[in-house]
């Protein structure tokens, strides 16, 4: 009866089944529902994080209803970025908000960022292997600050999988973008020192290396204030989480700055 | 015994020209001992809403964390603040909820809703609202609170006259109630912010 050219058709279609070379098929196409959406950018600075991401203007007519289809807050000190399905990423995001608001109810502290992630991704992991639910269609970058691990910046997918990184892309063209991080992060651009609290240049510089990345994995179409979102977490003189969405002309402003570095590179 | 007035509290809310003010004692007592002479009731939830919970400590505290918690969640899903009449409402549904085994609080809201005009609510243990132009109180001295403010009381007093009217109010209720009183603090509203002082009173 079983066609072995056709192997991985028996084993795909639930997901609580191994297939014979030890994987799980839907998780992996639900991975190859994010490679097709939005890209997302994210990297730790020295004094904070940002997130970039591909703003897909569907329509013209759309009324957009929320602050961002891309970022959420899910905390008073962490922040995510959507890379799939919304609707599911609706879902997971609800999750994480009531997961951090229980535990600030419960132990009167923020919840560390890492546990935080641990308990979506579990969630996640949980459509993996029972209830013959299909996978969530979701990949995040979460953005936290704790007291005892500073800033850090996470990536999960559909498995349930998760790890941290200084700097990463999920979606559309991830691999030229990782490419490009790989070469550039670290080097003097993005990574000056100076004695200022105000602004910070090592995030202003993250800044500029999420434009170019963006840049390249949107090739083809122009690198637009209004085709991206850049959002940065930062601490106040306080000592307080600030999430900012940067307005389009702070974003113009970064894209600027990217051009000119590029034109200037180009020159010598 | 009423386990209302196991601890102790005394508050008052007042709506004045554009601004309300909100004041309690400070006594935490466990029937007659005083415990502890700065014990916080009046909490500041945002820039335009203060709730006074009087009644039983423990709960005045796990409702406060409680109230935080779903504030954080409002505000985190609809990307804006709460509003006084909102917070209100979802403060009487949350005691509501506990009908068969209430929280032993009897909370006063008192805030600017959007229009940055005043907003005063009260309601009993069990949720049940009431919302004012004038003055709310709670607490273990009510019948004290209620005469003081009828008497003291005149609508559209600025932020300085408010202050005085409460503290006045509060400060001559608590005398007479040996479960209240020892100090108070005041907190006046306006839309530029929020000015506390704390007040002198008989320790006793």
């Amino acid at each position: 009866f079983s066609s072995s050219l056709t192997m991985a058709r028996r084993y795909d279609s639930s997901t609580t089944t191994f297939s014979p070379e030890g994987r799980l098929h839907q998780v992996e196409y639900a991975i190859e529902a994010i490679n097709n959406a939005g890209t997302c950018v994210g990297i730790l600075g020295n004094d904070g994080i940002v997130m970039a991401s591909e703003r897909r203007i569907t329509s013209g007519l759309l009324a957009p209803a929320k602050t961002s289809e891309k970022t959420y807050k899910l905390c008073p000190h962490a922040a995510c970025n959507v890379a799939g399905l919304t609707a599911d990423a609706n879902i997971l995001i609800d999750q994480a908000r009531l997961r951090a608001g229980r535990y600030h109810y419960q132990y009167q502290e923020p919840i560390p960022v890492e546990q935080l992630v641990e308990h979506v991704c579990n969630y996640k992991q949980s459509y993996t292997q029972y209830g013959g639910l299909r996978p969530f269609g979701v990949a995040f970058l979460f953005a936290g600050y704790d007291e005892n691990h500073g800033f850090q910046l996470y990536q999960s997918d559909p498995s349930g999988n998760y790890s941290g990184w200084k700097a990463t892309v999920i979606g559309a063209n991830n691999q030229a973008g990782k490419s490009l991080l790989k070469s550039e992060y670290g080097s003097s651009s993005s990574s000056e020192m100076t004695d200022e609290e105000e602004t910070s240049p090592d995030v202003a510089g993250a800044l500029r290396l999420a434009v170019k990345v963006l840049n390249k994995t949107m090739d083809g179409t122009a690198a637009a204030a209004e085709k991206m979102e850049l959002f940065t977490m930062k601490l106040d003189e306080s000592g307080d989480v600030v999430h900012h969405i940067l307005t389009q002309k702070e974003a113009q402003a970064v894209i600027d700055e990217v051009e000119a570095e590029t034109a200037s590179a180009g020159d010598s | 015994m009423s386990i209302l007035e196991y601890n102790g509290a005394a508050m008052i809310a007042m709506a004045g020209k554009d601004c309300v003010g909100i004041a309690a004692d400070r006594r935490l007592g466990i029937q007659a001992q005083t415990v502890s002479t700065d014990f916080t009731k009046v909490f500041k939830m945002n820039d335009n809403i203060h709730v006074g919970l009087g009644g039983l400590a423990t709960d005045v505290q796990t409702l406060h964390n409680v109230l935080k918690f779903r504030m954080g969640l409002y505000e985190l899903r609809e990307e804006r603040e709460m509003t006084p009449q909102v917070f209100s409402h979802l403060l009487s549904t949350l005691l509501y909820e506990k009908r068969f085994g209430p929280y032993f609080v009897e909370p006063i809201v008192a805030g600017l809703d959007d229009k940055n005009k005043p907003f005063l609510s009260s309601m009993d243990l069990i949720g049940a609202p009431v919302q004012t132009k004038d003055f709310v109180v709670s607490g273990t001295c009510t019948g004290n609170l209620y005469g003081m403010c009828e008497t003291l009381y005149k609508p559209d007093l600025e932020a300085d006259a408010l202050f005085e009217t409460l503290a006045q109010a509060l400060l001559a209720s608590v005398d007479r109630d040996a479960l209240s009183g020892w100090g108070g603090v005041v907190h006046i509203i306006t839309k530029d912010g929020v000015t506390t002082r704390e007040l002198k009173g008989r320790q006793d």
